[in-house]
């Protein structure tokens, strides 16, 4: 059925070939997560996989692939069968969850058509029902919809999956392997969803000349006859299918000798792995990998073969971190916090349709240690970072040093306020009505976006007409009678900071702190979807160091090498984010930009003739007049004897909300963006 | 409607990298694409309109929306009739085909997520009780081009949805209460400013080739650039008529290249040398090899050889690895792989 690569054909990636077969084996291992560079066969492997699936029974005619022998288990339509049901073999299903999926695609929604014909909500099941007692596979799901994810992790979490949204209210079994691959590259995966995966696979390519030629000689017979390259990987393919289906078979008999399973009570302990979790899959994958090989009963070196993918992906130290990681920190309490908290971001928006909070309360016990994990897994990346890139700045001066970034903490909540403007985009920061088919069904109106009907406003509408019209359908509509969804979802800004890094902020720790504040920024961009680019400036000039990207771990090296040195240009830094920011809303008219100006305000090389304060306090003036940009100044000077409150003055200039570095922390005060709206 | 008469791709002068890239991508689709990384007024999107005109012959079913082939797609066109609830075709016989040049589909920068994957006209199905679907961009660039001018400005969502169809060959919309697959195979060419921004890596390694383009210098090739450009600004008929010549030798060189292709020959040798290159320079997983062998073999039915040389396996390097090594954050793209080479490896490299 399938022309793909096949499974058995590929070339040096037998930890994740085990950990694929292992989750065939055994269900309950709870899925894979494939991370790794982009070109290592992540993709191939997992549909060359598809291949090997084993059958199982299903109810014949179920929607939902409920287990004829399991009745408890069974779908609400299954229980109201007067007969005994027929059953049905077939392999495995792989779900293929593709990016642009919609919410209703993934829970469940209305089905239009039979609805309107027969004037009562009918359920079409989504991909969460099609993937019952299957594997659900998301490619590339780090990049997949924070709303999106909530959804599959609620079900994953629970096994059943709960429907309360557009007149339809049900619940079915949702027992689902989760099989997910990312280039962390594109950013990393939210903590909750990594601990979901039972097994984690790190994946690089091979660096062996002969394995690569091996490979390319694959890839070349491969492309020019793919039927008779299965052809020749046939028998192998079989004789996996083969060992799968008896070692599931075996699985029930296999025995757990009571001195192993304190041995993994151990090795998670050792590992520093919070939760029992991993315990759990661990035994659950020895099992499944004694199955495998034909064995009665688990031996250690079972254990300690599947030990590593079970633990790297939840070890709260890996190793000692080679560079201590400043993320670890703010991110445990931002990540705790914004989950506590009721209102912050989309954890209301999914509740419309997910009653159950099963997903959050387990979430707030592996988020810990998740989050540290995540830092870690940048780690290696981080001593990469190039001398030579700021080389070219540091230029000849010698007064230049490069400071350590300051302790970063948990900012406040800075986003825009909301408008009446539609936009499109993705990300967390900031509320917007939204012209795309995601987001938050708020209300409903004539006008949105077409096709994307509000069904329950419809009907309302032409409820009233009914007795006047005449048609074949149950439900007479009109085209007047059309309401569309309004949506509402937050979406990311722009981040654009303009830094002072001039030599009076080398003076008495002031520019860790300042980069500690950054960084905290930073972060916090990071986690709303954020675009950031950063602006320094310092000796004459401003220099645009990070054009507009999306990538926040880009400007967080950059940051850590920044060097100090030099006077206060800061009217250049002005212009030159001024610049930055009309560019970008020439590109996107609808954007609303950020710019986090740091700062000690005292300016001391101007553009033209006038003094640099004058000139620096008539631009901010000038810059203020943008509707769209909103600013936020940080002075970061010292509170002494001894103060000149420039920055203060350059805040009102700009209409700008001001903060000292440590009023940014968020435990202070309640959120001022908050607030204000 | 009588179409705008388009810049015949044989008139293009210089830029001979860029032609070449498009060329090899037009005899092997396989290459997956070429990213063409330059400034404004380089003659970038002028070649790729251009290769409209260099396009070969396909078959395709009529009037099918998706671009199936009668033959090889015929159970792809089967299982989407059933989805849409058309009548299925009797045998593959039965169906009525069209021969249409390989089509150049622009997406545009501004495009939404649905008008590139496609969605349900729910108005339909709300009014007459039935499902539509109404196919996207990626429905309509199977098998053949799908441009992408200022790639790097895409919309995010919209570049998920590139890689994930790019990745698969397949485009699955599951949206609205739709849920339907349909092949989606296409080169992706892309242009863009670097100075606008860079691609996501991800992104950036489904190019098969890179070809970086500048201003040409000589004074009299600038010259003689103008002159053409208002030659077909004033006459573009006459214009594109003078060319035909050469147009319809490219075309056929072409044709005969791709029945070529799958005749080309590779020595152990040289598989170890296309290795050798990834390794050298280092490059993020296996894509590049691949690409380079890819590319080498179409070179060489480029030229006519059954047998790939040393000179084409460099070249291909030249081509396919730029974006590919690894690099530090915020280095640029190298220009050349040899000099890369050289600089890696203690033993010396001949440059091409």
């Amino acid at each position: 059925m399938s022309f793909g690569f096949p499974f058995a054909a590929l070339i040096g990636q037998e930890e994740l070939q085990l950990g694929l077969l292992l989750n065939a084996v055994n269900p309950a291992i709870g899925g894979i997560l494939i991370r790794g560079e982009k070109g290592t066969a992540k993709s191939t492997a997992v549909r060359g996989f598809a291949d090997l699936l084993p059958e199982i029974d299903v109810i014949k005619g179920c929607r939902f692939s409920c287990d004829p022998a399991r009745d408890v288990d069974w779908c609400y339509e299954c229980r109201q069968r007067k007969m005994y049901p027929e059953s049905l073999c077939r392999p495995i299903r792989l779900i293929n969850l593709p990016l642009n999926v919609s919410e209703d695609r993934v829970a469940g929604g209305i089905d239009f058509p039979r609805t309107i014909q027969h004037g009562k909500a009918i359920l079409q099941p989504g991909l969460l029902a099609s993937a019952n007692r299957g594997i659900l596979y998301v490619d590339e799901i780090n990049l997949l919809d924070d709303n999106i994810v909530d959804i599959v992790l609620d079900a994953t979490g629970t096994g059943w999956n709960t429907l309360e949204r557009e007149g339809l209210s049900l619940s079915h079994p949702a027992r689902i392997t989760l099989i997910g691959t990312m280039n962390p590259e594109e950013g990393e995966l939210r903590p909750q969803l990594l601990d979901r995966f039972g097994f984690c696979v790190e994946i690089s390519s091979c660096e062996e000349l002969d394995q690569r030629v091996e490979l390319l000689r694959h890839h070349q017979s491969f492309e020019l006859c793919p039927q008779s390259f299965r052809a020749r990987f046939a028998a192998e393919s079989q004789r996996l299918r083969q060992q799968i289906r008896q070692a599931r078979e075996q699985l029930p008999l296999v025995r757990m000798p009571t001195h192993l399973q304190s041995f993994i009570g151990e090795l998670c302990l050792s590992n520093q792995v919070a939760g029992h979790r991993a315990d759990l899959v661990m035994e659950q994958a020895a099992l499944a990998l004694a199955a495998l090989e034909g064995e009665a009963e688990v031996n250690v070196e079972q254990i300690r073969r599947v030990a590593t993918m079970v633990l790297s992906h939840r070890q709260r130290e890996a190793l000692p971190p080679a560079t201590p990681p400043p993320a670890t920190n703010p991110s445990e309490q931002g990540r705790s916090e914004e989950n506590n908290h009721p209102s912050e971001d989309e954890r209301t928006e999914p509740a419309e349709n997910q009653p159950s909070t099963a997903g959050d309360t387990t979430s707030n016990i592996s988020g810990q240690e998740q989050d540290s994990k995540q830092t870690d897994n940048s780690d290696p990346i981080l001593p990469q970072t190039p001398q030579e890139e700021s080389q070219p700045d540091k230029g000849p001066s010698i007064s230049e040093q490069v400071f350590a970034v300051g302790n970063p903490f948990k900012v406040k909540n800075i986003s825009s306020t909301r408008d009446r403007k539609i936009r499109r985009g993705s990300g967390r920061r900031s509320r917007s009505r939204v012209s795309q088919k995601q987001g938050r069904y708020s209300r409903s109106g004539r006008r949105g976006v077409p096709g994307d009907v509000a069904l329950d406003a419809t009907l309302r509408a032409a409820a009233p007409f009914q007795q006047q019209r005449s048609g074949d359908l149950a439900i007479k509509l009109q085209p007047q009678d059309l309401r569309f969804k309004l949506r509402e979802k937050r979406l990311g800004n722009l981040l654009l900071f303009i830094v002072d890094a001039s030599g009076s902020m080398g003076a008495r720790g002031r520019m860790a702190a300042s980069k500690g504040a950054v960084m905290s920024l930073l972060l916090d961009a990071y986690q709303k979807r954020d675009k950031v680019a950063m602006i320094t400036f310092r000796r004459d000039q401003a220099f645009v160091n990070l054009p507009i990207t999306s990538s926040v771990e880009l400007a967080g090296k950059l940051l850590n090498e920044m060097p100090v040195g030099g006077r206060t240009p800061l009217s250049a830094g002005l212009i030159k984010g001024y610049e930055q920011v009309r560019n970008y809303l020439i590109r996107e008219p609808a954007g609303r930009p950020i710019i986090i100006i740091l700062t000690d305000g005292k300016g001391n090389v101007s553009l033209g003739a006038d003094k640099p304060i004058n000139e620096m306090l008539k631009l901010a003036k000038n810059m203020s007049r943008s509707e769209q940009a909103k600013y936020v100044v940080v002075d970061t000077e010292d509170e002494g004897l001894v103060t000149f409150g420039l920055a203060a003055r350059l805040a009102t200039a700009l209409g700008a909300d001001y903060f000292k570095i440590k009023d940014l922390q968020a435990e202070e005060l309640v959120r001022i963006a908050q607030e204000r709206q | 409607m009588k179409k705008q008469p388009i810049f015949p791709f044989a008139a293009i002068i210089g830029q001979e990298k860029m032609k070449l890239a498009l060329i090899l991508n037009v005899i092997n689709p396989g290459l997956s694409g070429v990213l063409i990384r330059g400034e404004k007024g380089t003659g970038k999107s002028t070649a790729v309109r251009a290769m409209a005109d260099i396009m070969p012959m396909i078959q395709v079913i009529e009037d099918c929306p998706f671009q199936l082939d009668p033959v090889n797609e015929y159970e792809a066109y089967q299982d989407i009739c059933q989805n849409l609830g058309q009548t299925l075709p009797q045998s593959p016989e039965s169906l009525a085909v069209t021969e249409r040049k390989v089509k150049v589909v622009e997406l545009p920068v501004g495009a939404s997520e649905d008008r590139v994957v496609g969605s349900l006209d729910l108005e339909s199905a709300l009014k007459k009780g039935e499902s539509r679907i109404e196919p996207g961009l990626l429905a309509q660039a199977h098998r053949g081009i799908l441009y992408v001018d200022e790639v790097n400005l895409l919309d995010d969502h919209v570049v998920d949805v590139l890689l994930d169809s790019a990745a698969m060959g397949v485009n699955t919309i599951e949206r609205e209460g739709i849920s339907f697959t349909h092949p989606a195979r296409f080169t992706l060419v892309g242009t863009m400013n670097p100075e606008e921004g860079e691609l996501r890596p991800q992104l950036l390694d489904r190019f098969g080739l890179c070809v970086h383009v500048q201003g040409i210098d000589p004074i009299d090739e600038r010259v003689a650039i103008m002159k053409q450009r208002i030659a077909f600004d004033e006459d573009a008929v006459g214009f594109v008529s003078r060319w035909v010549h050469e147009s319809e030798q490219l075309v056929e060189r072409i044709m005969a290249a791709r029945d070529l292709y799958p005749k080309v020959k590779v020595s152990q040798s040289l598989l170890y040398e296309v290795a050798k290159s990834c390794l050298d320079v280092g490059v993020d997983g296996h894509r590049g090899d691949i690409v380079i062998l890819k590319t080498a073999k179409t070179l060489a039915a480029y030229e006519g050889r059954c047998e790939v040389q040393a000179t084409d396996v460099r070249l291909a390097a030249e081509l396919a690895l730029p974006h590919r090594v690894r690099r530090q954050p915020l280095m640029d793209i190298p220009d050349s792989i040899a000099e890369l080479r050289r600089e890696n490896s203690p033993e010396p490299h001949s440059v091409n």
